[in-house]
């Protein structure tokens, strides 16, 4: 005992400057001591390897010092192991057996009993080897140091010679036509992926994706149960979500638009927008100018347009006009008509590409005439 | 000639003789179940216009013409005082920016009463009779997503609006409450008509609102508000690193 590692390093003659290691590379320390494992064991004192089977008297204080301690916490780490045992069987157990179906009596518990066993599991395997290192293992540090990175210089020379040895035998030094033909041959090759890159950078450009929505001149105003919207549907003071009639329109996430009713004489129209509402009904898309997100609450008082992610607000009764928050360009406006049977058409597309700024994006309407 | 010329007074006389016996009999039998309803209706008008003109008018004058403070209240209809008078906005307590939710100062049948006087005056949307809540769930669930949730939230815990405006929360209304929001569009609120939401798609609405609010009884635990997963995220965050750091610490501790 008095002879532990821990005893020999805490003696003063021991605080020298660091040594280097010996034929086990490696030393021990008790991470307990005043010197942790900061302090590199002078290369005087013999290593773990060489002691051998002292290495029992290195836990200090630890459990495996008693004997009946120390079966006593095997046992508990070995009860930690088979409760993960238990946990994996009644894992399995109510993954077949256990009521799934919604509805079905107890289905309820499904999903906690194979949390509650998973759990166990887990914590089983976990618990149990946490405990066995903290009562059983010996509790020491090893400070290892790095070889060195380059390689022994015999090694390295031989390596060198082999390499000249075989460009000799190959001829390439000598043949320059040879030398260079693959030089360019195998250069060409690094043009193959730029056509690629060329080529996902054009797609977008031809599809204007970005700048035009599903909507047409023509287009019928559907809800979201696939109705078309009729003039009179809407009360003053109504609002209804609006999707272009074509193919696919009602998922078009960038076609959303807001059907809003108010007094005619509220409502003040941008000078050329004189036909592009009907008797007070006026229609925006709801994908903020900011960062996308859908500007559905508005307020029937103010006709106000609230972006609910950043607080941009607009204006419903001002083109859109947005009034405040990070929003910096108005809302776009979809010009509507009535046709002969009393339905919402759309005359066009939105006045402007909605949503976000992108790159590409053209100087539109609303930037011309201001906010 | 002449046998045709008698044929046709008789027939005459039988037409004027059955339109006499139908117009006594409209005049005699026919009103008195019409008078009882009348009556009752102008009854309840009349008390409704006694509890107006004591808790009502200062705000919104004499004859519903609005003054001081209060709008007009012509052709609001009944349902705006369903909900208004209901739910304890009206009679306001003081200037905010809207009318707060507050304990109801009036009971069910003085709400009625009040409700059949303001719809005397100029019409407007009313309730229908019969249940409220026997509307197809999942269609209400679909109307919801599309056409509230953007201000309430989708489980119908509330939300802000601009200036200090805000969604209520839609637990504490019952089915007349949320029936006639839709219909009478309270405040900043929209209004559905029934072309644009039919009674019953608003019957669907206003069950799938009281499931949401009052019979989900959140299978996955805590729901944190309903505010979604930004409480979610932040109390997993919370709980779930401190409890890695405690079990990191119990593995580092001495034994």
């Amino acid at each position: 005992m008095s002879d532990s590692i821990r005893d020999r390093l805490s003696s003063p003659e021991d605080d020298g400057p660091a040594q280097p290691l010996t034929t086990a590379g490696f030393v021990q320390t008790d991470s307990r001591s005043a010197h942790g494992g900061a302090q590199v064991a002078p290369s005087t004192h013999a290593t773990p390897a060489t002691e051998g089977g002292d290495q029992g008297s290195h836990s200090g204080g630890r459990l495996r010092d008693d004997p009946q301690r120390a079966k006593a916490a095997e046992r508990a780490v070995a009860t930690l192991f088979l409760l993960s045992v238990v946990g994996v069987i009644g894992f399995v157990v109510s993954y077949i057996a256990a009521p799934f179906d919604f509805g079905k009596n107890g289905y309820q518990y499904y999903t906690p009993l194979l949390g509650i066993f998973m759990t166990l599991a887990l914590t089983g395997v976990g618990a149990g080897a946490v405990l066995w290192a903290k009562t059983l293992m010996v509790d020491e540090e090893t400070v290892q140091e790095r070889h060195d990175l380059a390689s022994d210089p015999a090694d390295r020379a031989s390596a060198a010679a082999l390499l000249k040895s075989g460009a000799e035998a190959s001829g390439l030094p000598r043949r320059s036509l040879l030398r260079n033909s693959l030089l360019l041959g195998a250069g060409s090759l690094a043009i193959l992926p730029i056509p690629l890159v060329f080529g996902f950078a054009k797609f977008q450009h031809k599809e204007r994706i970005l700048s035009d929505t599903g909507w047409k001149a023509g287009a019928r105003l559907l809800d979201e149960l696939g109705r078309a919207v009729k003039l009179g549907d809407l009360e003053v003071g109504g609002v209804k979500s609006v999707f272009p009639d074509v193919p696919g329109g009602r998922r078009m996430a960038d076609s959303a638009a807001l059907l809003i009713r108010m007094e005619p004489d509220v409502l003040h129209t941008v000078p050329d927008r004189k036909d592009w509402v009907q008797d007070g009904h006026i229609v925006y898309s709801v994908i903020c100018t900011h960062l996308g997100c859908p500007v559905k609450l508005y307020e029937a008082q103010t006709h106000h347009l609230f972006c609910p992610c950043h607080q941009s607000t607009f204006d419903a009764a001002n083109g859109a006009k947005a009034l405040f928050g990070p929003a910096a360009r108005n809302l776009p406006q979809l010009a509507i008509s009535v046709d002969s049977d009393g339905y919402f058409v759309a005359q066009g597309d939105f006045s402007e590409p909605v949503g976000p700024s992108f790159w590409e994006r053209k100087p539109s309407y609303s930037d011309k005439v201001g906010k | 000639m002449s046998t045709l010329r008698t044929k046709a007074s008789g027939y005459t006389v039988v037409v004027l003789a059955l339109v006499l016996v139908g117009g006594l009999y409209t005049a005699l039998a026919a009103p008195k179940g019409k008078a009882d309803v009348g009556t009752n209706q102008s009854i309840a008008v009349k008390e409704g216009r006694q509890l107006y003109l004591q808790g009502c008018s200062t705000c919104h004058g004499l004859n519903n013409q609005g003054g001081a403070g209060g709008p007009s209240l012509v052709g609001v209809g009944a349902s705006a005082v369903v909900f208004q008078v209901g739910s304890g906005r009206m009679p306001l307590a003081n200037g905010a920016s809207q009318a707060a939710r507050k304990k109801a100062k009036y009971n069910r049948g003085e709400i009625d009463q009040l409700a059949a006087y303001v719809q005397s005056m100029g019409g407007g949307p009313v309730i229908p009779a019969g249940s409220l809540s026997d509307g197809d769930l999942a269609l209400g669930g679909d109307l919801f997503r599309t056409n509230c949730s953007s201000c309430h939230n989708f489980a119908g815990a509330g939300g802000a609006l601009t200036r200090s405006k805000y969604a209520p929360a839609l637990k504490k209304a019952d089915e007349r409450t949320i029936y006639a929001a839709m219909q009478s569009g309270p405040e900043n609120m929209p209004r559905f008509s029934d072309n644009q939401l039919t009674p019953d798609e608003k019957r669907a609405v206003t069950r799938y609102v009281r499931f949401i609010t009052n019979d989900n009884k959140d299978p996955g635990g805590a729901a944190l508000g309903h505010f979604g997963p930004i409480p979610e995220g932040l109390v997993i965050f919370l709980i779930g690193i401190g409890a890695l750091i405690l079990v990191t610490l119990w593995i580092g501790a001495r034994a």
